[in-house]
């Protein structure tokens, strides 16, 4: 019995090493897969804003250390993925389609996050960083599909087509553009997160409808129309702003929530803010331009209400309710 | 795999997809609502302006800010008080009428000369697991769900979610879950089932590990059981059933109060996020049909309880049984185990019974009292008149009850683990061991705290 | 009142109800509509099955079947989920959508509450770009008429290209009408000329183009407009139901595994 059980016991531990040293190695070619789709990702980004990667900006872009960042150039160059010039580096078109299926799932799951899983916008960067490297183009291509083909992702970045089109970048830096402008966010830089996390507490975002008032080196106030935004320079340059489209005169335009119950409108639209499942959900409802609805029920709280539109009754809280746009009717009823 | 002409044609259409104006989803919808309203226009006309009248001035009521929840509550109030009021005399006959038969029927077997255990097995244990069952618990149903029923068929429910919502949208949770719990009423599982009506799957989440907050139908005769016995006579016997029913909406008031506070906590830690898009249809009212009340209530529902419940008191019975009269030393299994059973029992102001009694009931909630009076009865028998007051004498002088303990039974019966059932169900609907494990261990934890903070400030 | 009052002749004399005994079927009929329709009632009034029917938006989450005979054709009943649209790939949608669209119904009933026509067509509209082979069941009659609700259901029928029959499937008002309905359309004796929405120029120059290539690349497939709208949207089963040569069964597994992949992306983004 005692050699036997030895033997067993002997095998075993053997079998458990084996098993945790196979496990540590696929986990270390895990972690530097990530790192390099990473790598991919940062210089991918510093070259569509026009400039090029260093050592310096791989250290400081992945958090390594300069031997690390060493051996993953290296690394790069001998998959050509990377050429060198000088302290400069550019991808290969290898690189640049592989940095692309990279950017293309983490957008394409940050817009899922967004509008589906409804995480908070602060938090939507960082669990796209984590899934990115584990949807595959195949994947990608169907969560593209179930989102409706989404353009850009919840910060106004263009997400890149299968074929690995990406749009030339969009907008100005709110810091370049001119006082009293009416501007349209089209981005918002999500790096670093420090400054994305004070706009978003601030309240702005993409599709919102902006002018500067004033600027001075320490200060920029932006407005809305109703709220002040102050936002010092470096924080305001990670706004990109566009022209303004030609917006149809809204004179007397109410948001659903700020009608009085009883009260009857006209549908204008749906606000741009107002994406993914919660507006096809809103649409098939029957809101949509030029559709009557009246506030018919308040309850204790005063949220939600519920909206009598095409001879159906159906409750939104005030926050859906806030993106419909409506216009009162005459007391027609 | 995939075809190249194929992949040609998805190409084609990408790049036609892109010359289109506008965002496509919503040009279609729009062009279809247009053709809508010229259709319908020419096709239904109303006259009159009586249109929605009635049944506006009938949701001007029920979920006005006034009086929205305080008819809620008193409907709620209602349906346990004609519950708790009507079931207790045709509980006892039942009761009485199949121990009547368990003797005879035993009394036969002995004279033909079965062994001892032979009857014992059969008669004291499955067929008496069985009638304990079908004597709690079928009285009850017959009342409690057809009148749920019938709130549910008039369209009454959706306006109880939206009454609720607020609470709901403050607890980061989804307002159609007072839907899933209002089913959750009935049986837990069918209410995680139910929660298929969320669509987000965050907050759908929420509603599965929260239903078994809500006392499902196996674990309402418990709570009515223990509300009459030791509730009902600390007031004047006129109102003593009203404060039953009253303590039973407590309890269930409870379960609210936890369902949110939990959701509450999950959704600022491990289910971070915001709420979802919130669009609630409140249906028309509709005058419900009897005859399909009474079908959908006593067969579908009913029976369907029942029956499970009956598949599981059997070898409960048959389990009880042989605890109870296989000997190790000079004392039962049942005494063993619930001796063992009794430091933690006691710590959360129960005993080791109450706790085997749980352990057996793993299968179905619904056979807990019975199992309890069966393990305190060990191989002794109730006398022939199986009333309440026989009950409450068993519990309370034999067995040191106090009002304590039925408080905390309650409470434990609230909040502890699910069924196997609903386990098994919350598997399925999510797909996820670990939600599943967080759904049943995340309740008894709640439920051994909980009753261990009451009996402490007691 | 119905088109077709029946209020004197026996209904029982031609419908047998045949409960879930499903074989040995004829044809087979998909009931969809809106939630709170009374699609369960009518599923219940036609097959004599007791499905549980509640009066709250989103009660039946699953295919339910069963079975009836009305005129010595014995026919099967698929109630599908409702649904307010099939456009939002919401999961209910995706199980109504694939068999309307993969199950090859002989004919589809749709059911509209009479009450609110106007939202009710969305997915009427919705269906007849996937089917013609569709009979409209205005339900609910005796609530319009409660709320002083006139409907014309041959206007309707003429508007939409189908029959349009009024009935009230709690009381069994109009049913023999609408299974006539059924038996015609089935069988392919009564034609129909479904309504099919125009939209933009752009729009309709896409259809036109991919129409001729999807029918090239799938020969015979009953619906190449519908698909080509679906493709324009970019739906993704659609998508993988052409590439993969298999648009005509679209496999279970297939969408299971789809399901699977959105469960397991929501579970990871809630982690």
């Amino acid at each position: 019995m005692g050699p036997l059980l030895t033997t067993v016991a002997i095998g075993a531990t053997i079998f458990g090493l084996f098993l945790a040293l196979s496990w540590a190695s696929r986990r270390r070619a895990s972690q530097s897969r990530h790192r390099l789709e990473d790598a991919l990702k940062h210089l991918f980004d510093l070259e569509y804003r026009g400039r090029h990667g260093s050592l310096a900006s791989l250290t400081g872009a992945l958090r390594v250390r300069d031997r690390a960042a060493l051996d993953l150039v290296k690394r790069m160059q001998t998959q050509g993925l990377l050429v060198a010039r000088g302290a400069e580096f550019d991808l290969t078109p290898e690189g640049e389609r592989l940095a692309l299926q990279v950017i293309r799932a983490h957008r394409l799951l940050e817009r899922y996050f967004a509008d589906e899983a409804r995480l908070p916008l602060p938090q939507v960067h960082a669990a796209a960083e984590r899934g990115e490297h584990h949807l595959s183009p195949d994947a990608a291509d169907r969560l593209s599909a179930s989102l409706g083909h989404p353009s850009v992702d919840p910060h106004g970045d263009p997400i890149p087509t299968r074929e690995g089109f990406v749009p030339p970048a969009a907008g100005t830096p709110a810091t370049a553009w001119p006082i009293d402008r009416l501007a349209r966010i089209v981005h918002l830089e999500d790096e670093p997160p420090i400054s994305y996390a004070q706009l978003v507490a601030a309240g702005i975002e993409v599709g919102q409808m902006i002018r500067i008032i004033d600027s001075s080196p320490e200060r920029m106030v932006l407005t809305d129309g109703e709220n002040e935004f102050r936002l010092a320079p470096a924080v305001a340059a990670n706004i990109f702003l566009e022209n303004a489209p030609q917006a149809p005169a809204l004179a007397g335009a109410l948001r659903l929530a700020e009608l009085s119950t009883g009260q009857a409108a006209e549908i204008l639209g749906l606000d741009d803010r107002c994406q993914g499942y919660s507006r096809r959900r809103l649409m098939d409802l029957g809101f949509t331009e030029g559709a009557t609805i009246r506030a018919a029920l308040t309850t204790f709280a005063g949220d939600p209400r519920a909206y009598e539109i095409r001879g159906t009754l159906v409750a939104l809280r005030s926050e859906q309710a806030s993106q419909v746009l409506v216009q009162p009717l005459e007391k027609a009823s | 795999m995939s075809n190249p002409n194929a992949v040609a044609v998805l190409q084609r259409a990408a790049e036609l997809r892109a010359t289109l104006t506008g965002q496509f989803r919503d040009e279609t919808v729009k062009s279809i609502y247009a053709e809508a309203e010229r259709i319908a226009g020419r096709a239904s006309h109303h006259s009159g302006t009586a249109r929605y009248d009635f049944d506006q001035r009938i949701d001007r009521i029920v979920t006005s800010p006034i009086f929205g929840l305080p008819i809620m509550a008193l409907l709620l109030a209602i349906v346990f008080w004609l519950t708790v009021a009507g079931a207790n005399v045709p509980s006892a006959m039942l009761a009485s009428g199949f121990f009547w038969f368990e003797d005879q029927a035993a009394a036969v077997f002995t004279n033909f000369g079965a062994p001892w255990w032979v009857t014992g097995f059969i008669w004291h244990g499955v067929f008496r697991g069985l009638a304990w069952v079908i004597s709690v618990m079928l009285p009850p149903m017959m009342i409690f769900f057809p009148l749920f029923t019938v709130l549910e068929d008039l369209g009454y429910l959706p306006r109880v979610a939206f009454n609720l919502d607020f609470l709901f949208s403050r607890a980061g949770a989804h307002g159609k879950q007072a839907l899933t719990m209002a089913m959750g009423f009935g049986c837990n599982a069918a209410g995680i089932i139910s929660t298929r009506v969320i669509d987000s799957p965050r907050e759908r989440l929420v509603a599965i590990l929260t239903n078994n907050f809500v006392p499902c139908n196996g674990r309402f005769p418990t709570l009515i059981l223990l509300a009459t016995i030791f509730v009902g006579p600390l007031v004047p016997s006129a109102v003593a059933s009203i404060a039953a029913a009253g303590t039973v909406v407590g309890v269930v008031l409870i379960g609210v109060v936890v369902t949110l506070a939990v959701s509450w906590v999950l959704s600022r830690t491990v289910l971070k996020g915001q709420a979802s898009a919130f669009t609630l249809e409140l249906p028309p009212y509709r005058r419900p049909g009897i005859l399909r009340i009474l079908y959908t209530s006593i067969i579908d529902r009913t029976l369907f309880v029942l029956w499970r419940a009956v598949l599981t008191a059997a070898p409960a019975g048959a389990v009880i049984w042989l605890l109870a009269n296989i000997f190790v030393g000079d004392v039962s299994l049942a005494r063993h185990i619930s001796n063992a059973l009794n430091p933690l029992g006691h710590a959360i102001g129960l005993d080791g019974v109450i706790l085997l009694a749980y352990i057996i009931a793993i299968p179905a909630n619904e056979i807990v009292v019975p199992t309890l009076l069966m393990v305190y009865l060990g191989t002794g028998m109730m006398t022939d008149d199986v009333s309440l007051e026989e009950i409450k004498r068993l519990l309370v002088t034999e067995h040191g009850w106090t009002l304590l303990t039925a408080v905390n039974l309650m409470l434990f019966s609230l909040l502890h683990n699910p069924c196997a059932t609903t386990i098994i169900t919350m598997y399925k609907e999510t797909l996820s061991l670990k939600w599943t494990v967080v759904g049943t261990l995340m309740p008894l934890g709640l439920a051994f705290l909980v009753t261990f903070i009451v009996a402490s400030i007691w | 009142m119905s088109a077709h009052d029946c209020g004197s002749c026996s209904i029982n004399a031609e419908l047998a109800r045949m409960g879930v005994s499903l074989d040995k079927v004829d044809r087979v009929v998909a009931l969809a509509g809106n939630p709170n329709t009374g699609k369960s009632t009518l599923f219940n009034a036609l097959t004599g099955l007791k499905q549980h029917t509640g009066n709250w938006p989103g009660k039946t989450v699953t295919r339910a079947e069963g079975a009836f005979a009305f005129d010595n054709v014995r026919y099967k009943l698929v109630d599908l989920p409702g649904t307010y649209s099939l456009l939002s790939a919401s999961h209910d949608e995706e199980i109504a959508r694939d068999f309307l669209l993969f199950g090859h119904p002989d004919a589809t009933i749709v059911v509209v509450d009479a009450t609110a026509i106007e939202r009710n067509l969305n997915l009427v509209l919705q269906v007849l770009e996937i089917t013609s082979r569709v009979v409209i069941a205005v339900n609910l009659m005796d609530e319009a008429k409660r709320k002083n609700i006139e409907v014309d259901v041959r206007s309707l029928s003429r508007d939409l290209g189908v029959p349009a029959v009024g009935i009230t499937a709690r009381t069994g008002d109009g049913i023999h009408g609408l299974l006539e309905a059924v038996a015609g359309v089935s069988s392919g004796s009564v034609h129909t000329e479904p309504l099919r929405i125009k939209g933009t120029p752009e729009f309709q120059r896409a259809i036109s183009e991919l129409v001729p290539l999807i029918e090239s690349l799938a020969p015979g497939v009953p619906n190449a407009r519908w698909i080509a709208i679906r493709l324009l949207d970019g739906d993704a089963e659609v998508e993988q139901a052409l590439s993969s040569g298999r648009l005509v069964d679209l496999v279970a597994s297939q969408q299971e595994t789809a399901q699977r992949f959105s469960a397991k992306i929501s579970l990871q983004g809630t982690q």
